[in-house]
Formats: structure tokens, sequence, C-alpha cells
């Protein structure tokens, strides 16, 4: 009496299913014809010249999501995932990819500062990342926080072989590259953690003395051009606030967002330069990139300061820390002045 | 459906039968609640068919363009696990009051075991989810965002509420949505209810959030036991509870050869055929969209609603920090838990259709206050308890999470005070 009801709800079930196309074509349920066609040419040359690969790689600060599918199964790389959207990582990754979490891994949880050297060093061991390792980081939300992620590393003197992912998590989806849901199993690493190095770091009183003309820098604020003018103190939705709307004085505003193309990649190398000179940013001056908690200017920060290759550090106690602060100048072209209503 | 008339006696194995029941009809039994007469299958079958395809070709098609969309892989995944599991629950009557007052007041114990049948299935699932996705979960991390949330008295406060509510009301919210669907005239008022309690619940947060809720712990089983332990200990639970109910069985039916398509689409599957495919549909939602969930939607849209209105607190304290049915404001008109909802109901509606238990009637006005009311209370307690039956009960216990067995043991403790209160006072049947 049971049995043909139960074939029966596998017969509408799979009815269902096989309706939405959903799970067909959801990038883990085919790997094999994920890339696109006009990749497949360059597929057979790839293979051949591996090494000629990876001193392209080793050179550029970027990799294509062409070369890391290529290159999975490297020895030295490690590929590191840093989302900020709970379980994007678990539901399909990019295959060998390890998990960061950047709520409780590249930052203290209880005092505002990046992740101590203890917790740098567990975490680099954890990931099996050596000083020779290459890293590749990538993410959700435009590589943000892989971008975080990459301001953190330097901090620990892993640079130039920490690499993002051109166009992150939404280039290799949209891509349908494979996507994979087992953890990779790495060896542990023997890296130690200095002190972090304060040179990529922007300081309250570096921006305060730039603020007060104290000090002939460069302030790239990357916030919302409403966020930028005082209109607004955070964009909707957000928790943490200043008591103050707008920006510090002499800062020039270029949004995050205009570095980087519809599909996700960050623009050439050229276009960006144009980018920043046209608000009077070319590397003459040391940069100072911020926004409301630095998360986001880690994003340009990593453009100005590994791409373009200009003096640049990100300042990341940014609006929230400059906002709230007493007795610092602010100014605030919307007019949204303080007061009662 | 013989098989239903034989158990309609009033067994009463709790007590629950002391007093003799309040006939309802002239039938002189005690009819189970939404068992109505049977109507001949057959009568209209043509036309009811052809609407209920229709429905299940309009869903289909819904998927199908989502999935289209960029990044519109999980609505379209919602939707179709929404409508699988609105066909479920409408087909096995996967309604967690009735099975409980079957057991109470009937003495039917089957309803029950189908529930423990869907938590077993479910706790497999997610082990072997869980397992994959995080191997170590001895850390300070919890799942990734299963329903694990605050064991305390709130939450027994928030169980025992919505226990309440589900007799009150006839059902919890998970079944008052796919009696929607079967035109039941109490679900509208439920439903209504439960958004006007949700409400009451954002107004109640602050102050229960700082007496107690801050401080209450978020328990986790696999942190402490492990994935091996969590499975063992959660099994041997259910096993435990199944024992006395299987006690209770009804001697089994002769062995039949109905035809198929009538025990799939007109018969209502054993509830315990019902119970596997929700941890299987729990488990596969979890791998790939998210706990189930039937309140995050209802939740979320008060919130946005009260706040326009302007009668919500400046801040809800610490509410987004916790686990469960997320009550975020919503942004985009098409959420997953929108879509998980509303394929629930179509599902349910063409289920009923074909099954000819779509019976749409006025409500009576003791309907309208008992719909409210319960409502209120369970929309209450799901705000406070950070979900429903189904989000913090079900997807909770099958994550390893205390909370969910917590909620789950005041839920239906409130349930039976209440029936129990209500019997005794003449209000409820």
């Amino acid at each position: 009496m049971l049995r043909p009801s139960a074939f029966l709800f596998t017969v509408a079930a799979a009815l269902l299913l096989s309706a939405a196309p959903a799970a067909a074509q959801e990038p883990a349920a085919k790997p094999a014809q994920g890339s696109p066609a006009k990749d497949n040419p360059a597929k057979d040359t790839a293979a051949k010249d591996t090494a000629a690969k990876d001193t392209a790689a080793k050179d550029s600060p970027l990799v294509s999501t062409e070369w890391l599918e290529k290159n999975l199964d490297a020895k030295n790389l490690r590929i590191v995932e840093v989302s900020v959207e709970p379980g994007v990582f678990e539901r399909g990754h990019i295959p060998n990819a390890q998990n960061v979490a950047w709520h409780t891994d590249l930052v203290e949880t209880v005092s505002r500062d990046i992740a101590g050297p203890e917790k740098f060093t567990a975490l680099a061991r954890r990931l099996g990342i050596d000083r020779d390792t290459t890293v590749v980081l990538y993410g959700d939300n435009n590589n943000w926080f892989a971008a975080w992620g990459a301001w953190v590393f330097a901090q620990y003197g892993l640079t130039d072989t920490v690499k993002l992912l051109d166009g992150g998590r939404k280039k290799w989806e949209a891509e349908k590259r494979p996507l994979d849901t087992r953890t990779a199993e790495v060896p542990a690493s023997t890296f130690t953690a200095q002190a972090p190095s304060g040179k990529l770091r922007a300081r309250f009183a570096d921006v305060l003395a730039v603020a007060k003309k104290e000090r002939d820098e460069q302030i790239l604020d990357i916030r919302s051009p409403d966020e930028f003018s005082g209109k607004i103190i955070a964009p909707a939705g957000i928790q943490e606030l200043a008591i103050r709307a707008g920006h510090i004085p002499g800062s020039v505003n270029i949004p995050w967002a205009k570095a980087v193309n519809p599909d996700g990649t960050l623009k050439s190398k050229e276009e960006l330069k144009a980018l920043y000179a046209a608000a009077g940013i070319d590397g003459s001056k040391p940069i100072i990139t911020s926004c409301r908690i630095g998360e986001r200017s880690s994003h340009s920060w990593f453009v100005l300061s590994r791409i373009l290759g200009y003096d640049a550090r990100n300042y990341d106690g940014s609006w929230t820390e400059y906002g709230n602060a007493v007795g610092v100048p602010v100014v605030n072209l919307a007019g949204t002045v303080w007061g009662g209503k | 459906m013989s098989r239903y008339d034989a158990l309609a006696e009033p067994i009463g194995s709790v007590g629950f039968a002391a007093k003799p029941a309040r006939r309802l009809s002239g039938a002189g039994v005690v009819p189970a609640l939404s068992r109505p007469a049977p109507v001949p299958a057959s009568r209209g079958l043509p036309l009811r068919a052809t609407i209920a395809a229709l429905v299940a070709a309009g869903l289909a098609a819904g998927a199908w363009r989502l999935s289209g969309e960029a990044g519109g892989t999980r609505l379209a995944l919602s939707l179709v696990f929404g409508a699988l599991f609105g066909l479920v629950l409408q087909r096995s009557r996967f309604c967690f009051y009735c099975q409980w007052r079957d057991f109470l007041v009937l003495g039917d114990p089957r309803g029950m075991l189908g529930i423990l049948a869907a938590l077993a299935t479910g706790i497999a699932g997610y082990a072997v989810v869980l397992g994959a996705w995080m191997p170590d979960p001895s850390g300070t991390r919890l799942a990734p965002d299963a329903h694990i949330g605050p064991v305390g008295p709130v939450l027994v406060l928030a169980g025992l509420s919505f226990g309440a509510g589900m007799a009150l009301s006839g059902s919890c919210i998970s079944a008052h949505l796919y009696r929607l669907g079967e035109g039941s005239p109490m679900a509208p008022f439920a439903l209504l209810g439960t958004g006007l309690g949700f409400g009451l619940g954002f107004l109640t947060w602050n102050p229960l959030y700082l007496a107690s809720l801050s401080e209450a712990p978020v328990l986790w089983l696999p942190r402490h036991l492990g994935y091996a332990g969590t499975l063992g200990l959660s099994l041997a639970l259910i096993a435990a509870l199944a024992w006395p109910l299987l006690r209770r069985l009804p001697a089994p039916q002769p062995a039949s050869r109905p035809d198929p398509l009538h025990a799939a689409f007109v018969a209502r599957w054993p509830v315990w055929l019902g119970g596997l495919a929700v941890g299987a549909i729990g488990t596969l939602s979890y791998l790939r969209v998210g706990p189930l969930g039937v309140t995050a939607e209802i939740g979320g849209r008060t919130r946005q609603a009260a706040g326009a209105l302007g009668l919500l607190p400046e801040r809800l304290e610490g509410l987004d920090t916790f686990r469960g049915c997320a009550t975020a404001v919503r942004e985009a008109l098409l959420t997953p838990n929108g879509l998980f909802v509303g394929g629930l109901v179509l599902a349910a509606f063409a289920a009923a259709l074909v099954a000819g238990q779509f019976r749409p009637a006025w409500p009576k006005p003791g309907q309208v206050v008992r719909g409210l009311s319960g409502g209120l209370l369970l929309g209450w307690g799901a705000m406070t308890g950070l979900g429903c039956s189904v989000g913090t009960l079900l997807s909770g216990i099958m994550a390893g999470a205390v909370s969910g067995w917590v909620f789950g043991a005041a839920m239906f403790a409130g349930a039976a005070a209440t029936l129990w209160l209500g019997r005794r006072a003449g209000v409820l049947s």
C-alpha cells in the first residue's frame, strides 16, 4: 500500500525538480562544459607551458579565473575564500579553496583591531601558508573582504605572493566554472608572524595631520557620494554609525566601484591611472584610503598599492572613528548640521 | 478512509477524554481536525486536475524564469523546495498540532511518529552535510546559518505561547499556510494574527533581550559531543520518545492494493512518509539554500511595515546577531523565503484541489476570534523564539541545536495544557 505512494512521490518530486532548470544550471552540476568556448583553444597551450604561466602569475597581483581553473592543483598554491555572507563558502567554493571568516579570523573580536600576531600565525599555519606560498584570495561582494584579507596579509609580510582572483566569486560563478562543497585538506605550515608592519596602515593621528594640513598627503574617500557629502551618515540598514556626517577635510571622493568593470574585474592599469589622476591622485604624494569601516577602502588600497604601485596606506578607523572623534575638523557639504528637531 | 473512521473513537490516552468530548456534529464521534466528510473524489475532477496542472506548470515556469537570471539559482530553488514542502504537508497532513491532538484525544500515535521520522531523517541528513562543511565543530564557530538559538526562560515562554496559539487557532504557522491552500476559513485570520503577533514580539524584544536573552547560552551539541555523539544522542532521544508511541499503535489494517494514483493524489499519505520527505527536503534545502523555515518572510515584512509606520523601537538590540528565522528588513521584492512560502501555498492548493480537499468556506465569528487570538500567540512565540515549529523545532533539532528541543518541549506542553483547559471550558474540541 505504501510502495505506490512512495514511488509516486518520487516521480512527483523528480518532475518538479526537472521542470526547474535551477539544479541543472548550477555551476557545480556541470564542471566539464563550464568554461566559455573562447577559452578552449588556450587550454592546450596552457597545459604545455604551465611554468611560463606560473611566472606570469608571479608578476601580477591579479590572477584570472581561467588561470586559476588550470592551476587548481598546483603544489605551492593556496586558494582562500574570504566572503562576508555566511554559508556561501560551504554551499559551493572553488575546488581546493579554504575558508576564512572575515568576522572572526582576520580581526580581533573584542577590541577593534586587525588579527594580532598570534591569531594570524595560527590562521596562516592552518591554511598551510609559508612565505614562499602563492596565495589566491577571492570572495563575494566584489572581493571587498578578500582585499581586506590581502591588506592584513601584507601587514604580516605576505605581500607579493598574495593575489586577488580578478572578478572574484561573481565572475567565477557567472562563467559557470566548477564549485566544490568538500573541504580541502592541506598540511599545516610553520609560518610565524612578527609584529605587523605599520607602513600600510594609516592611524587617526596621520589622518588628522593631513586634515590640518600639517602633512602633505592625499586622502581618498571611496564611500558613496551621499555619504561623502554628508547627506547620509551610512548606507541604509547599517548599524555602525558616526555622530557627525561628512568627510575628512582635504579628501577626494572616488567611489570604489569606479575601479571595477561590470563583470567584477578591475579596470585596466591605464584606465585606473586616468581615473585617479582626474581627481589629482597620481602617486606623487603618499595616499591614505578611507571609507566607513575600512573594508571597502582596502579594495581601493589594493588597486593603488598593488596594481598601480603607489605609496598607499589604508585607514581602517575610517569614518566610524573620525566621524566620532571630538574636536576634529569636518567638511559637510550637504549642510546636515547637528541639532535638535 | 476506513482507517480514519476506525480511529474516530475517543480513546483518550492522557486523561484527555476524562470529560466526554463535546459533540460537534450529529455524527456521534469526535472528528479529527480538518478531516471533513469526504466528497466523491471524481466530482469535477477534469476541471480540478486541469487547474492543478496549470498551477504546477506556473510554478515550474516561475522557477525556470528565476533560474535564468543572474544570481537567481537560490530563488528558483527556494520556490521548488517550497512547492515540494507544500505538496508533502498537504498530502500527509503534516501538522504538528493535529498530530499531537490525535494522540492526546484520539490516542492515535501515528502522526507523532511521523514527526519523529522527519526529525530522525533530518538529523542524519544534517550530520552528513555538516561533517563535510565543518570537519571540526569544536571551535567557537557555529554551523553556517543553521538555526541554533539562545536557550533560556524566554525560549520556554516562546514555546508555550506558540503551543497555546496552535491549540487556539487549530494548527501551527506552516499548517495554516498549507491550509490556506485548502481554502480554510480560519487560516487567513490566523496568519493575520501571526503578523500582529510578530509586531507585538518586536515591541517586547528589547526588555526580554536585556533581561535574559543577552546572557542565554547558544548551545550546539556537536561542539561538545562531536557529530557522532550528537547523532547518537539525538537518535536515542527520538527512540525513547517513539517507544511509548509504538506500543499504542492501532492494529494493522489488512493489506490492500489501492490504485496508485488514488494513493498519491487523493488519499492522505501516511504521516511517516511525509516525515521522511520533510527530513529529506530539510537536508537538501540546508545543503543548497538554507534551513527550512516559514516565518522569516512574515517577520521581515511585518518589521518593514511596522518600521515604516514608526511603530518599532529605534533599535532591536542584538536581534540581528542571533541565528534563526532572520527578520532582517526586506530590500528586494522577491526573497528566498517569500518564494518558499508562496510555492508552499500554491502547491498545497493544487494538491488539495486534485484530492477534493479544497473546500473554501465563509468564516464564522468564532473562527475569526480564535484565528486572530491564536495567531497573535503564534506570532509572538515565533518572533521571540526566533522561528516556529519548522524553523526552530525541525531545523534546530536537525542541526543539533538544544534550542530546538527546548522549544519543541515547551510548544507541545503549551498546546496540551491549552487543549486540556479549552476542553474543560468547552471552548476547544
